[in-house]
């Protein structure tokens, strides 16, 4: 039955963000628009994905760090995808894929440094990777990357640098075909790699050890689910920039109704994730029409109420 | 007796030479805007300007006044190093601060508006007045009054563009603009005109379905003849882009309003007709 | 079913041997207790003998195979390990979290069967824990959770059961409760148990076989009344006991210190 309901919503969700837009294109029109069929199908489907891949990566990282308030981006992938957009610009690289390419490979760049800092004990397979670590460097390492870009941004001439920074709050305007065969080509891999490891993330949540003793190669398994979810997080911020609290706020939601079962967790992450984005970016075409908001301020300004909401029913139960 | 001295030394350290000149106009002048370069040299006060930013790079006589670097906000160090009677500033929330500055060491400032066409025709008569070049500013500043002064482009008969200062996301010109006002002169209507905002982040969609007949970027001069947005896919879906309907105008000329704008214009309208 | 042979185990850095030259064999049916005073090694112990760490000397072996070669998945089928810390950060009902204990059992893509509920009814009826089966978690007294706990081992249907310090912050009743219930798991499911006990007094009443450690070292081993003796005790506690008997086996009494006597 609730699964029934999430998918309506999904489906909902899909189709008011075909139909609804600034450009005021009438119901009957619809099937033959360009508008609809070059710009906001792809837009629509592209949000989907985006925010079904934020919200598994989000419910995979909080399992994995233990940690109810982990969001994907805290990872300091955000960080680097900003430098490595911000060094694009600064370096005239041409391409229409230009930006996207230097930022997945700043994102990996973090991430590979993160990955180092986490592993205790060495490189190889004797080290084990300790979660709070990778917290905390992926937070330190995010930082690191935010102020040089940002110094970059303040030495360099060029003013379309400071116009990086409105890529980096995220945006769905690079929505095409192309982009969204990429991402559909992309993240089935690391989607499969982050289901199969439902039942070990669920004997994590009694503890590393606890874990280990009940069947689950916890080492194996923390490193599949980090690098799973930073490879999602990685191009979600490559083609849309940073989208805050859908990683964070959608697997609590979640959560209420499906539990903590990863098996159903996931799954249900996905489509929600996906639901709430593509709802967000069509808030975020028509709300000021003609202009628009980037997407990352709306999910910003519906994800915090939420999040509050989610707070207080903590508190209470 | 020695504390007495040290007193004295202090007293005579903390008083500063006065900037203000006793009499006559200023005569080292450091213009910290590259319109107001333009505009100093136009009315031909260009020998007294001693300090210019590194942006101010026309006229070519300009490029021989010494640089003292960023103009918004100014290095303030670099600027009293030239010893200036008189720093002309665009009137700007950190120029503001940096005036306090310059003042507060004895150096006269002066702030003027500077972001449309209309404003050009004061700017000029304000440095004319300072500079005791006020005839010459005159004639200067009524012909810059001219050209804002153009009726509003028919919806009908003119044709569209729409300017598009960034791809990814979109942003583009609107009323509150500069860029608007020139495209108004040249007898072209922006298809923006209706957000009063300066600058805009918009949806491609809506680009696409108020489909203006050009998309006009500001380019510099080492840049391709396309932008690089004109491959990407999405942005196909505006035919303007599709047809290669590409105005690039060069960033220095039409990026500030100054002197040069009247050309600018001229410009804009021998690109219009093509 | 679990054998160590001479194992030597160094924490990396530190000065001394956390335990030096340990045997142990634990088979079916049979109860044995590890005692000693804190830091003698005994979490050590546990570790080694499940192949979380390997010894720098000697072998641990699970059925003839070294522990640390076991593949966990398997070795849990096997051995069911109630741990001295559990933090569970989700909340959860007790028949979700004794479900946990059927994983082992489960394939990758696989759903959970009637089969696999079976086990839990019944891990929770050995348990006597069957009313709590809808309980959250975080509703529990330390007792029944650690009842759930023991459940949820036993839902994997292990051979083995290892216990670290189960009894600690339970009270007297649940205390011998566990005591009882690990028993008879021994007597009736024919489980090979291995406990970490604090309490040499229940250990003695319960199991077939101590080993007293002492900083990493064996001290004494074999039955309760060989092992539990006044000389060994106060050697090992640095705390003068009496002994007593009750149902025939040792029991100590710690004595009070006399006071200093001021002039």
């Amino acid at each position: 039955m609730r699964w029934t309901l999430l998918v309506v919503v999904a489906v909902l969700a899909l189709v008011a963000s075909v139909v609804l837009g600034p450009a005021a294109v009438p119901l009957p029109e619809l099937l033959h628009s360009d508008i609809v069929w070059d710009l906001r199908a792809p837009r629509a489907l592209l949000a989907f994905l985006v925010g079904g891949s934020l919200g598994v990566a989000g419910a995979g990282l909080q399992a994995l760090v233990r940690n109810p308030l982990a969001d994907p981006f805290l990872l300091g992938l955000s960080g680097g995808a900003g430098l490595g957009a911000v060094l694009a610009i600064a370096l005239h690289l041409s391409g229409p894929w230009a930006l996207p390419i230097a930022a997945f490979v700043g994102a990996l760049a973090a991430l590979g440094l993160v990955y180092r800092l986490g592993l205790i004990g060495g490189t190889g397979r004797g080290g084990a990777l300790d979660p709070r670590i990778l917290l905390l460097g992926g937070v330190a390492i995010g930082a690191f990357a935010a102020a040089i870009t940002t110094a970059i941004v303040a030495l360099a001439d060029a003013a379309e640098l400071r116009n990086a920074f409105l890529w980096l709050w995220g945006g769905l305007s690079g929505a095409s075909w192309d982009s969204v065969l990429l991402v559909v080509l992309y993240v089935p891999i690391p989607l499969a790699v982050l289901l199969a490891a439902s039942r070990p993330l669920d004997l994590l949540a009694l503890g590393e050890e606890s874990a280990g003793y009940l069947g689950a190669d916890v080492e194996a398994v923390k490193r599949r689910v980090y690098l799973a979810a930073s490879l999602l997080t990685a191009v979600a911020v490559a083609v849309s920039g940073v989208i805050g609290f859908v990683g964070l706020v959608v697997p609590h939601l979640v959560r209420i109704t499906w539990g903590h079962r990863h098996r159903a967790l996931l799954p249900a992450a996905f489509l929600g994730g996906g639901a709430l984005l593509a709802f967000a970016d069509t808030l975020a075409r028509t709300v000021v029409a003609p202009r628009e908001l980037p997407v990352g301020v709306v999910t910003a300004l519906i994800g915090v109420p939420v999040f509050a909401l989610l707070l207080r029913r903590w508190t209470i139960a | 007796m020695l504390r007495r001295l040290l007193f004295v030394v202090l007293v005579l350290a903390s008083c500063r030479p006065s900037g203000r000149p006793a009499v006559g106009p200023p005569r080292r002048i450091v213009s910290l805007l590259p319109s107001f370069t333009e505009i100093l040299f136009a009315i031909g006060a260009g020998d007294r300007v001693v300090g210019r930013t590194k942006w101010c790079d026309y006229p070519p006589a300009a490029l021989a006044v010494p640089s003292v670097g960023e103009g918004l906000p100014p290095n303030v160090e670099a600027v009293a190093a030239r010893h200036p009677d008189l720093v002309v500033l665009y009137n700007a929330g950190p120029n503001v601060t940096a005036a306090e500055q310059l003042e507060r060491i004895g150096i006269r400032t002066v702030l003027i508006d500077l972001n449309r066409l209309e404003d050009l025709g004061p700017a000029t008569r304000t440095l004319g007045r300072l500079t005791g070049f006020a005839a010459r500013a005159e004639s200067l500043a009524a012909f810059l009054d001219s050209l804002s002064h153009q009726p509003p482009p028919s919806s009908t008969t003119s044709t569209t563009l729409a300017f598009v200062v960034w791809d990814n996301p979109p942003i583009i010109i609107g009323h509150g603009s500069y860029l608007d006002e020139l495209a108004t002169a040249a007898g072209a209507r922006n298809v923006f005109r209706d957000i009063t905002a300066p600058s805009a982040q918009v949806s491609l969609e809506t680009i696409a379905a108020r489909n203006p007949q050009w998309i006009a970027v500001l380019s510099d001069s080492g840049m391709p003849s396309l932008p690089g947005f004109a491959k990407r896919r999405e942005w196909r879906a505006v035919r303007a882009v599709r047809d290669g309907h590409f105005l690039m105008v060069p960033g220095s000329l039409f990026g500030r309003p100054g002197p040069r704008s009247g050309e600018a214009i001229r410009q804009l309208r021998a690109l219009l007709a093509r | 079913m679990l054998r160590l042979a001479g194992v030597s185990y160094r924490y990396p850095g530190a000065s001394r041997d956390a335990l030096s030259a340990v045997s142990l064999s634990v088979g079916p049916r049979e109860f044995h207790a590890v005692l000693g005073p804190n830091g003698s090694g005994k979490t050590t112990l546990v570790r080694i003998a499940l192949g979380a760490l390997q010894p720098l000397v000697g072998r641990a072996d699970v059925d003839g195979r070294s522990a640390s070669s076991w593949p966990r998945h398997d070795l849990a089928r096997l051995v069911g390990v109630v741990p001295q810390r559990e933090d569970n950060l989700f909340p959860q009902r007790v028949r979700e979290t004794v479900l946990l204990g059927r994983y082992p059992h489960l394939t990758l893509w696989g759903r959970e069967r009637a089969e696999d509920h079976a086990a839990v009814d019944r891990a929770l009826a050995s348990c006597d824990a069957q009313h709590l089966a809808d309980r959250w978690l975080w509703t529990l007294s330390g007792g029944e959770y650690q009842r759930v706990r023991v459940a949820r081992a036993l839902a994997q249907e292990p051979k083995l059961l290892v216990l670290d310090e189960p009894g600690m912050s339970l009270d007297l009743r649940h205390e011998m409760g566990l005591f009882e219930l690990v028993r008879g798991l021994v007597e009736m499911n024919g489980l090979g148990v291995l406990m970490i006990t604090h309490d040499l007094n229940l250990a003695a009443r319960f199991a077939d076989s101590l080993l007293l450690l002492e900083g990493g070292r064996p001290v004494a081993a074999g039955a309760p009344a060989e092992v539990l003796t006044q000389a060994t005790v106060e050697t090992v506690f640095s705390w003068p006991v009496a002994m007593q008997t009750v149902d025939g086996l040792p029991q100590m009494i710690p004595l009070r210190q006399p006071k200093e006597s001021h002039p």
